[in-house]
């Protein structure tokens, strides 16, 4: 009788029920949407950070202070220590390795380079000039790491310095190629497909150059031109292990930039580890804070010094946590606003339905069974108009996800859960005010119409 | 005009008749233009403090000597090329600090012998937001005799000093000394710099009324930033201005992502809302099939029927709207100091619209009544579909 009574208040009046039905799967809709694009955007803006590049800095312990103005090193290349670059593979070791998106180290010195003239290359017959002081930056394109654990992984410095552009081609690793900062080639009309030559201030033992036709010079081919509006525009970039060799520095690098996904840091985050209970240590260990982080990589990294890169850092962090705080203000604004919407539908539905309440009082049943009866009644539609919602929602929100970040939100049971079950309470609710007040009534001025 | 008296009564009654009911469709109602109200107004707002958020970065725009030659010599400007950048950007104070920059022996009480250091001489306003950092240390005491300064976290340990200490900088045969007022962490190359006032640096230096490069906190949207280089570019034709790209670029690319992602939350959900309470009224209105029955029975044209039901659903949503749109504007201020600790500016053009959105979902919720107008009342009565 029961099921009966349920089934026959829908084939009755398709069209109520429809309507109920749709303004709940709406709202719900309304809030599956909001709730999965807040849930999943602060990974995938975290991800858009790293198009700042590398918040992390390390440099060798041991270092003496850089005289560095305006990204121009004036140190002498002896000064100062370095750092092992086969320590780096131990990177991708750390408890956070899936958080670093990318590292590369750098050496950089002073050197001449020498332009041939068009005749060509010493060996062709040609000249080379008499040298132009550059800095020359030495470090990693595109170069193949290999993990402790055997895995290898692909990094340099287009994930570091993601707002580097080349016109042309990056070098190639372990070969004699070259890019040059677009300011130099302009001023020395250097073109893509130039060889230039390399000759360091500081010429290493015969033995560790490469000696090629044009004596302690190497020629390096231009590959391509790099813009930075930094001071690498006016520098030469070269292969790492070229670079060591050159300067005489073989394996071995005197800063690395490492861009890693990070948690904002809060106020547990900020804390000193030093002074943290073991528990909380472990906790604050196994959070991916920038300065958890920088903690696993000095312990990987033996002589290091691992700095926070502040300003890239903290901004991110800041403006993470404001834009976060901001979709789910705007999430539960939607929830609230569904909710209501859909309460009033429901409310309505059962006001409008005073004179049957009455009928059935009038045959003996108790406000129990009305309840009950209705309470069905709205429950199957809450299911319903909630999956259905849930449905479109998540169908709205792969394609914000789509449009805004070029990849979906992951599917989540939570906000299925979270959804019917919001469904449910506020049909009920939205229906229970109203049936109080129905239950008390007398059935027969209801009847009569009054 | 008894016609007009009528129309006013039976409204009236509408609004006072079913207070149960009245209250329902108000509150769907009011919670659309709530909603609508907050959320556009949160939005505008939004976009804006997200631009001031970003100058959490520090500088974006360098102004610097033209390309000297040989690259390793870096050429300085006359100071007078401060006084011609505009201190304005969208409508904000930006923060413009010129630097000179030099390397001096520094050496303190504690220091044995005498160590190169970067000297970064500044003077402008905002010198914090330029280079932004955080303090490890500060000094209770500033110095009014010697000049202040302000060292780099690595240049303190360098040089092993606290705050309070003493050090004396050395230049040629120039000679100055400062107090450490402080010690901050910035993790770039600021942390081997001692920055101290830009007029000490340059008679360190003996380049009195010369700067090495200017640099700004640019504000505004990536399109106002580039009209800012611009305009910029044009007004100091001699220099060269440049973007710090790191930071412009990085920050476009987030700014679109977090206005896209704003825009379509906020259309979505606004679309959604419009249309769960369209629905929700349609239900609501569809139960007036008996009185749409009854006022045909006894003589009403179907035309003033239903320009009774309207009136009374747009008269729905302008009390809902009006209710609902001022709640939800004070919702946004007050979200908008949650969210960014500063209130959220009520733009008065969100009201009006607001409202007339409200107005709009409730008269098209009511209009499929319409389809009543070729009901027989005699069928509506007996309860035929």
């Amino acid at each position: 009788m029961f099921v009966r009574l349920v089934s026959d208040s829908f084939a009755r009046r398709p069209r109520h029920k429809l309507l109920t039905g749709a303004a709940l799967a709406l709202g719900m809709a309304v809030a599956t949407a909001a709730l999965s694009v807040a849930l999943d955007v602060g990974d995938r803006l975290a991800r858009e950070f790293r198009s700042l590049g590398a918040n992390l800095q390390v440099t060798p312990q041991a270092d003496s202070l850089p005289l560095e103005i305006g990204g121009v090193d004036y140190r002498p290349v002896n000064a100062g220590a370095y750092l092992p670059e086969s320590d780096l593979g131990k990177l991708k070791t750390i408890f956070w390795r899936n958080n670093i998106v990318g590292f590369a180290p750098t050496l950089e010195f002073p050197a001449v380079f020498h332009r041939a003239t068009p005749a060509g290359a010493p060996r062709y017959g040609g000249q080379i000039d008499s040298g132009t002081p550059a800095s020359v930056i030495g470090t990693w394109a595109g170069h193949s790491v290999r993990a402790s654990d055997g895995t290898r992984y692909s990094t340099g410095v287009e994930k570091t310095n993601p707002w580097w552009r080349i016109e042309g081609n990056w070098f190639a690793e372990e070969s004699k190629e070259c890019v040059v900062g677009e300011r130099l080639a302009r001023r020395y009309g250097i073109k893509m497909g130039d060889t230039i030559f390399l000759e360091g201030q500081e010429i290493a033992p015969r033995s560790t150059m490469i000696l090629g036709d044009d004596g302690p010079r190497v020629g390096l081919l231009v590959r391509g031109l790099l813009s930075t509006a930094g001071s690498e525009d006016d520098a030469i970039v070269i292969p790492l292990n070229l670079a060591q060799q050159i300067a005489g520095k073989p394996g071995e690098y005197r800063r690395l930039y490492v861009s890693a996904l990070t948690k904002p840091e809060d106020d547990f985050g900020r804390r000193d580890p030093n002074t943290l209970a073991p528990a909380d240590y472990e906790r604050w260990y196994c959070t991916p804070y920038i300065s958890s982080i920088a903690l696993q990589i000095k312990q990987v990294l033996p002589g290091a010094d691992v700095r926070v890169i502040r300003r890239v850092a903290e901004g991110e962090g800041q403006i993470l946590t404001r834009v976060r705080a901001l979709l789910w203000l705007v999430t539960f604004v939607a929830l609230l606003a569904a909710a209501l919407a859909v309460g009033a539908s429901s409310a309505a539905s059962v006001i409008e339905r005073r004179a049957e309440i009455g009928l059935m009082k009038a045959l003996g049943a108790g406000s129990g069974t009305v309840g009950s009866l209705l309470a069905a009644e709205q429950l199957l539609l809450a299911f319903v108009g909630g999956g259905l919602g849930y449905a479109l929602g998540i169908f709205l929100a792969r394609y914000v996800g789509q449009k805004i970040f070029g990849a979906a939100p992951a599917f989540s049971f939570v906000v299925l859960a979270v959804i019917i079950g919001l469904a449910a309470i506020v049909t009920l609710l939205g229906s229970a005010i109203p049936l109080r007040r129905a239950s008390r009534y007398e059935p027969a001025p209801i009847l009569r119409g009054e | 005009m008894p016609d007009r008296r009528m129309f006013w009564r039976i409204l009236r009654r509408i609004f006072t008749s079913n207070r149960g009911r009245l209250l329902v469709i108000l509150l769907a109602l009011g919670a659309g233009a709530a909603v609508t109200a907050a959320l556009l107004n949160l939005q505008v707002d939004a976009k804006r403090r997200i631009t001031s958020e970003f100058r959490v970065f520090g500088a974006n725009v360098v102004v610097a000597p033209r390309g000297t030659d040989g690259g390793r010599e870096a050429g300085t400007l006359d100071q007078s090329v401060v006084e011609k950048i505009p201190a304005l950007a969208a409508q904000r104070r930006i923060p413009v600090v010129a630097f000179l920059y030099l390397i001096a022996d520094v050496s303190s009480h504690h220091s044995k012998k005498p160590v190169p250091a970067v000297i970064a001489g500044a003077a402008g306003y905002g010198v914090a937001d330029v280079v932004p950092g955080e303090p490890v240390a500060v000094s209770t005491s500033i110095s009014q005799t010697e000049p202040n300064c302000l060292l780099g976290t690595k240049v303190a340990s360098e040089l092993d000093v606290r705050v309070a200490d003493r050090l004396f900088l050395e230049s040629g045969n120039r000679k100055e000394t400062c107090h450490v007022a402080s010690i901050v962490a910035r993790g770039g190359p600021e942390d081997n710099q001692i920055f101290i006032n830009l007029d000490v640096a340059q008679r360190l230096a003996a380049l009195p009324g010369r700067i090495s490069l200017v640099q700004l906190s640019v504000v505004g949207t990536p399109a106002q930033i580039d009209g800012y280089i611009a305009g910029l570019r044009g007004q100091l034709p001699d220099v060269e201005v440049r973007a710090i790209r790191q930071f412009t670029e990085g920050e476009a690319k987030i700014y679109d992502r977090i206005s896209g992602i704003l825009s379509y939350t906020v259309a979505l959900v606004l679309v959604l809302t419009a249309l769960s309470v369209m629905a929700a009224m349609t239900n609501v209105a569809m139960e007036r099939r008996n009185d749409v029955g009854l006022m045909k029975s006894i003589g009403g044209a179907t035309r003033r029927v239903l320009r009774l039901f309207l009136a009374e659903a747009a008269l729905l949503g302008l009390t809902g709207g009006v209710l609902g749109a001022a709640l939800g504007l004070l919702a946004s201020i007050w979200l908008g100091k949650q969210v960014f600790g500063v209130a959220a500016r009520p733009r008065l053009i969100v009201y009006p619209v607001a409202v007339a959105l409200t107005m709009l979902v409730s008269i098209a919720g009511a209009f499929p009544l319409r389809r009543l107008a070729s009901a027989r009342p005699a069928s509506v009565f007996r309860g035929e579909p």
